[in-house]
């Protein structure tokens, strides 16, 4: 699953430290480029990789005591720097009941906005909150039939109009009219756009005033490579984005940009997408997740030493 | 002084001590670029191999060696092998056989299949053919309705004659076998006597079995002329396993069922959102260099007329930057 690649990497990387008997300086700049080159191959930004690999050389140096302590020394900066990697500090968003909580999409084309936002209307009508969808891609041909078609199959309240082509209209009247009639949770899908095209970006903040969003979610695909941050960043700054989904984990994707728009966006990734269907998504525990994939296992045991 | 300059203008050999420094800075250019972390280190092993132990002439610094040998493996690995020329193909099959030419485009989920495809189509339409546009995504939700949109969109940029659309979309909703659907398509194409047939196919991902048999079915079944591997220039590590797998199930399909191998792989590579990476360009470079698949077509927006040619010079280009 997500990232555990990168973790068994790593732990083997840091487990090679354990079995040495003698550590040298030589033996620590393998571990750490090996800690780097499986960060790298995962899609994790260059230059997060590069202040990680600075900062536990730093914490080494730091460090003057011999053998024994430099083997901590790098472990705990490894997982130190994985932490602040994965976990921006600060906590999820969770709607509020009795109240109406409009959620809003953005992301870059074909991320899987739309799919995904059925699947979140899904989990949360599951749980008991009065859930409904808001179809604001006027742009991509066919966008109103797929998030219709998907509302239908999950038996969820759908608003969208064929021939309106203004997505900050439908998305006002779309969440004004569920608003009236009571409803929780208020999915608004929008366009996929990218920050190279100003007007889309222009667009997507209209959208935004207009709708007033309580959650701004960027998805992301977790396929993608070293273009991650600039998007991912340029989202951020254009939008109040508050959490990340990616999807598509169900492939043989290292997720590893999934890091870099983590600490790009400063927003905790809530939910991962596993497939195509309705009801692949899990949520996603930042912290549990870092726990678990440098804590419980072999580096706990390690560092508790 | 002198011996400084010996280093600056290399009176000897260049070694590992100033080759490797030299190595690892443009391993980590590359990667910044998203060329893929393996791939980048494959290439500047062989540029390595090929500056070590060279004597370079005066004022040649061992930096602007290793630059021109990279410049060299790239342009290599982005000269296509086989060149591809999509309209003469088209006009060869129509006068040898009178048959409609077959395209099947296919990648994983929302790398921009099908809008490729209604690019490609509006280019064939300028070119005076007439496509029939098969709708095979039997899966996804919208997929029909999607090809549907830019059919109508076609239609009115490019309109027939009376009664005989230049453009048509053929789908079967109550059918949802893919490849009986193409099957079905690539009949009326053939009876109505269109020059080309597009295939659309849901997008899938590469380790799911039972999809990647059905695509293998679709194309042993259908044998396309031209199989389009789309991706995206958006990807990262994960582009050349994707295409590896693409091919190979189609390698794997086929003999089982005793194919010629050539009727059944990917011929080439379209490569889209160009318009969204700035100058990280290295995944042109990844999915070459992984299986020698020429790039026919690059994607660089979203409006008809995003579609280009590639150019390896500007990638090289902004590669090299
Ligand atoms: N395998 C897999 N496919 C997914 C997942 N999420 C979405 N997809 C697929 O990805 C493709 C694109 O998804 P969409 O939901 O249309 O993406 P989008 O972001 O709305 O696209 P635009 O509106 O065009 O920007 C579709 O084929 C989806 O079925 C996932 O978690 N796993
Ligand atoms: N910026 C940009 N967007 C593109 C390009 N090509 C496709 N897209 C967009 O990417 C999104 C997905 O495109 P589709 O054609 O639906 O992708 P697909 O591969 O058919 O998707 P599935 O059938 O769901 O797997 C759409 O929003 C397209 O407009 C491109 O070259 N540049
Ligand atoms: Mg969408
Ligand atoms: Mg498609």
């Amino acid at each position: 699953m997500v990232l555990v690649e990168l973790g068994r990497k790593i732990t083997t990387a840091l487990r090679s430290l354990g079995s040495a008997t003698v550590i040298n300086d030589e033996i620590l700049q393998v571990v750490i480029q090996e800690i780097c080159k499986a960060l790298l191959e995962a899609d994790v930004n260059v230059r997060l990789v590069k202040r990680l690999r600075d900062n536990v050389r730093l914490a080494l140096e730091r460090d003057d005591a011999g053998g024994v302590n430099k083997r901590r020394t790098i472990q705990t900066a490894v997982f130190r720097e994985l932490c602040s990697l994965l976990d921006p500090g600060v906590p999820a968003w969770e709607p509020r009941k009795n109240k109406h909580n409009v959620i809003m999409f953005v992301g870059l084309q074909g991320s899987g906005k739309t799919t995904t936002c059925t699947k979140l209307a899904r989990y949360y009508q599951r749980k008991g909150w009065k859930c409904a969808l808001v179809c604001a891609d006027t742009f991509r041909a066919g966008a109103y039939d797929q998030l219709q078609q998907n509302a239908m199959k999950a038996h969820i309240p759908f608003y969208g109009r064929y021939t309106e082509m203004d997505p900050v209209v439908i998305a006002s009247e779309g969440v004004d009219t569920f608003k009236k009639e009571g409803f929780e949770i208020i999915i608004v899908d929008t366009s996929g756009r990218h920050k190279q095209e100003e007007s889309l970006f222009e667009e997507m903040l209209q959208v935004a005033n207009a709708t007033n969003p309580d959650n701004i979610i960027y998805v992301m695909d977790a396929t993608i490579g070293q273009a991650c941050e600039a998007q991912a960043k340029a989202f951020k700054g254009k939008v109040d984005v508050a959490s990340v989904i990616v999807t598509k984990l169900d492939g043989h994707a290292k997720g590893g940009g999934a890091l870099s728009a983590v600490a790009a966006t400063h927003s905790p990734i809530t939910f991962i997408g596993t497939g195509e269907h309705q009801d692949d998504l899990e949520q996603f525990k930042t912290r549990a997740f870092v726990s678990k994939l440098l804590g419980m296992g072999d580096i706990e045991g390690l560092m508790d030493k | 002084f002198m011996s400084m300059l010996g280093g600056l203008t290399g009176s000897k050999p260049v070694g590992k001590d100033r080759l490797i420094p030299v190595l690892e800075a443009v391993k980590e250019h590359l990667i910044t670029k998203n060329v893929a972390a393996e791939i980048a280190e494959n290439l500047c092993a062989s540029v390595g191999e090929q500056v070590e132990g060279r004597t370079l002439s005066t004022f040649t610094t061992v930096r602007s060696v290793v630059q021109q040998s990279l410049r060299d493996s790239l342009s290599q690995i982005l000269m296509p092998r086989r060149n591809i020329n999509v309209l003469r193909e088209i006009i060869t099959k129509r006068k040898t056989v009178a048959k409609p030419y077959v395209i099947t485009f296919c990648g994983v989920n929302g790398v921009g299949k099908s809008t490729s495809l209604a690019k490609v189509c509006f280019w064939l339409l300028e070119n005076d053919f007439r496509v029939l546009i098969a709708a095979c995504d039997t899966f996804r939700s919208g997929a029909i309705e999607q090809l549907l949109t830019h059919t109508k969109c076609l239609q009115s940029l490019y309109p027939g004659k009376e009664g005989s659309q230049r453009v048509t979309l053929y789908s079967n909703k109550t059918n949802k076998d893919a490849s009986s659907v193409a099957t079905e398509g690539i009949l009326i194409g053939i009876r109505d006597g269109y020059d080309v047939i597009m295939v659309d196919t849901a997008g899938r991902m590469q380790d799911n079995q039972p999809l990647m048999q059905a695509l293998g079915k679709l194309i042993h079944r259908n044998t396309p002329d031209l199989v389009l591997f789309v991706g995206e220039a958006l990807v990262g590590n994960e582009g050349v396993d994707q295409l590896q797998k693409f091919n190979q199930s189609l390698i794997d399909y086929s003999f089982a069922y005793g194919d010629s191998v050539k009727s059944s792989l990917i011929d080439g590579i379209l490569l889209t959102k160009f318009d969204t990476i700035d100058d990280k360009v290295g995944a042109a470079i990844s999915m070459t260099y992984a299986t020698g698949h020429p790039i026919i077509f690059v994607g660089t927006g979203q409006m008809y007329t995003d579609l280009k040619s590639f150019s390896p010079e500007s990638v090289m280009n902004a590669l090299l930057k």
